[in-house]
């Protein structure tokens, strides 16, 4: 079942006198239960195809479509809600709201979204427990290490159970130990609740774990090879 | 959430926005006291003028303000009591016959205006008998073998029936008022040297002290050396109702000390019978009947009512007579507002300034919540509320500390008796009892709101301007 679709996407930025093609006509698609990574040098456009996917940023051409909605049609205040219901990101500098605890980073979208509050509290826990962080539900960010930040936005972006996760250099930050121990945390989340995490990295330890493997450069897919790692 | 996140975030950074809070406490505080301040200097004069000098109405003929002929009395005075006596807000009614004339002793002489009062209804009246300067006399006493005149004390000093003395008793004074015994020591040659005027004793205590010690403690000197000859009398002269010349001799049976030294300056009160002979006015006949009202605030209301009731006598309330006191008050709700809106301006930079930064800093922290589905209405509201707690949390504090303040100093009063010359010239009390009413604290605090919600407007619209991917990247 395909969650996301990119129909020849083009994303082309006009901020200086060059005109930069980030995005040049890719043509991809993403099915649940992916655990795909998307790698290429530096300037590749890996982080604005995530974007785009993500609805956080529009294409300037080419067609997206997650879970069913066609981002191109969609207005800001749409695509806000549409981020909030479909889509949970991970991002390189973690990200956790800095004067909310551990857990009330976690059911910070779950109350967006207007969970009562038994069933926030318990999926709070439940997913804090699925990360390793049963025991660090009052912390706050500044009294956690960067791994265990990293775990909570992982909690957080899953909690609400997205269509996908898209996580930006998720482990770019972290120590090997750290970074084996949140894949390990993805993979099983993956394998466990059959969620798509689609990746953008540099990291070996990343691509090594990945399924899939989309290897972008100039804004172009240059190979696309499925993985079998187990 | 959104609230508790916004609570939280003003105390991200705590010494910023306490010292936000403070500027405001502060800010806030110093507005209101100065506004309870100037309103208890203004709200006392008038209780002056009311309770002391005018009262709320007073009626007479229309002939009597510009005119000194004795003989524009108020025809049927005993309808216009009616009247007044049928107004359920008038609380206390006075006759009052009125003479100009000329008050003098063998030093000086003064033109006055005598009021002969009913002794006795004058204290249910006025509250000038609560002005008594003690040792001066017992108001309008038993002792009537002469006739009673009560005067102001700026008129005693200019008939020269007060003096200066220091004498054995007044160096005893001066030493229980924590005068040095240097100082006295110093003071030593003026003793018992008789100083007819405040001034010439000011010129002498300058020439033997210092210039510091001269401002320290001239005024406890003064007030040591102020002496009263017991018994003093004086002459008053003026026309009677044939426009011979009359008068006769007073004994002072009493001298008051109001703040408004032209009242005092200007006023003698005499029995009314005794004025009623001197000048043969015939029994009820009077020139002035004037009116207590149960409210300063009724005036308004109940002027035009007696107007109308009596269409041929003149009927001015205290607004009328004393135009600039009543300018006043009415400006009163405009200073206010003046007040009003530089507390609030200079509450609103602070808090403008203080928001901006807190969006500024935060700009990767609102680019995620925007990409994790935070919508514009809730980045919005999140933004107009830690501006609102910081507003009311500066304001609340600056309000209860001046509450708090203006509670004590309404009780100990502040003493401004340096500037006293200055402010009872024009009728203004030098200690100062600050008040203010609550409703000024029920409209400050909604003031204050709306100053915080108008304050996050430019942040809260610079978060919302935010692009989630230029934020997150840190831009």
């Amino acid at each position: 079942m395909k969650v996301v679709e990119i129909n020849d996407v083009y994303k082309t930025y006009h901020d200086t006198e060059v005109e930069v093609k980030a995005v040049n006509g890719v043509t991809l698609s993403f099915e649940k239960g992916d655990f795909a990574v998307i790698v290429g040098p530096s300037g590749s456009g890996k982080t604005t195809l995530l974007n785009l996917i993500g609805g956080l940023d529009q294409p300037t051409g080419g067609e997206i479509i997650v879970a069913g909605h066609r981002l191109s049609e969609l207005k800001p205040s749409e695509l806000i809600d549409f981020r909030m219901e479909h889509v949970g990101f991970v991002f390189q500098s973690y990200n956790l709201i800095p004067v909310l605890t551990a857990s009330e980073n976690v059911g910070f979208i779950l109350n967006l979204q207007k969970w009562p509050k038994e069933k926030r509290k318990a999926r709070t826990d439940e997913m804090l427990a699925s990360v390793g962080l049963s025991d660090r539900h009052n912390s706050r960010p500044s009294q956690l290490s960067g791994g265990q930040q990293q775990r909570v936005a992982v909690a957080r972006a899953l909690a609400p159970r997205p269509e996908f996760i898209l996580a930006d250099e998720p482990t770019a930050n972290l120590d090997t130990k750290s970074a084996e121990t949140l894949l390990d945390i993805m993979e099983k989340l993956n394998h466990d609740e059959k969620m798509t995490f689609i990746f953008s990295t540099h990291d070996i330890r990343v691509m090594k774990r990945a399924r899939r493997v989309i290897t972008l450069e100039d804004g172009r897919i240059v190979s696309d090879v499925r993985v079998n790692n187990n | 959430m959104i609230t508790s996140i916004a609570w939280k975030n003003v105390w991200r950074n705590r010494t910023r926005s306490l010292t936000v809070i403070a500027a405001v406490t502060v800010g806030v505080f110093a507005g209101v006291f100065a506004m309870a301040a100037i309103n208890s200097s203004i709200v006392q004069r008038i209780d002056a003028a009311v309770n002391e000098e005018l009262s709320h109405i007073q009626i007479n003929s229309k002939e009597f303000r510009s005119s000194s002929d004795l003989k524009n009395v108020i025809p049927e005075p005993e309808k216009v009591i009616s009247v007044l006596q049928n107004i359920p807000e008038v609380t206390r009614i006075a006759e009052r016959i009125i003479v100009r004339g000329i008050a003098s002793t063998s030093a000086g002489s003064t033109g006055v205006e005598i009021t002969g009062i009913n002794v006795g209804g004058e204290e249910e009246m006025f509250t000038l008998k609560t002005r008594l300067i003690p040792g001066t006399g017992s108001y309008f006493g038993s002792d009537t073998r002469l006739n009673s005149a009560f005067i102001g004390e700026k008129l005693a000093k200019e008939l020269y029936i007060i003096r200066y003395i220091l004498t054995e008793e007044s160096f005893g004074t001066l030493e229980e008022s924590g005068v040095p015994s240097s100082v006295a020591e110093k003071l030593k040659p003026l003793e018992n040297q008789r100083f007819t005027t405040e001034k010439k004793l000011t010129e002498a205590i300058t020439g033997l002290l210092s210039a510091r010690e001269s401002k320290e403690y001239g005024m406890m000197i003064r007030e040591a050396a102020w002496s009263y000859r017991e018994g003093s009398r004086i002459i008053l002269t003026f026309l009677d109702a044939d426009d011979n010349q009359t008068g006769a001799a007073f004994r002072i049976c009493g001298i008051f000390r109001t703040n408004n030294d032209l009242f005092e300056a200007m006023s003698v009160f005499v029995p009314e019978n005794e004025l009623r002979r001197l000048t043969g006015l015939g029994e009820g006949e009077y020139h002035r009947i004037i009116a207590r009202l149960a409210d300063n605030d009724l005036t308004d209301r109940i002027t035009p009512e007696v107007t109308e009731a009596l269409p041929g006598l003149e009927v001015m309330n205290w607004k009328e007579i004393q135009t600039d006191l009543a300018m006043i008050a009415d400006y009163m709700n405009q200073i206010y507002g003046i007040f009003m809106a530089l507390i609030l301006a200079a509450l609103a930079f602070g808090i403008v300034n203080t928001m901006l930064m807190s969006v500024l800093e935060r700009t990767r922290e609102l680019g995620m919540l925007s990409a994790i589905g935070m919508n514009r209405r809730r980045v919005f509201s999140m933004i107009m509320l830690e501006s609102i707690f910081l507003s009311v949390v500066g304001g609340v504090a600056g309000m209860v500390v001046s509450g708090v303040v203006i509670g004590i100093t309404g009780h100990t009063g502040i003493n401004l008796v340096k500037y006293s010359e200055g402010m009872e010239a024009f009728g203004y009390s030098a200690h100062l009892y600050p008040t203010i009413g609550a409703d000024f604290f029920m409209i400050l605090t909604v003031l204050i709101v709306i100053t915080g919600i108008l304050s996050a407007i430019y942040p809260a619209r610079k978060a919302l301007q935010l692009n989630p991917v230029e934020a997150l990247r840190g831009e």
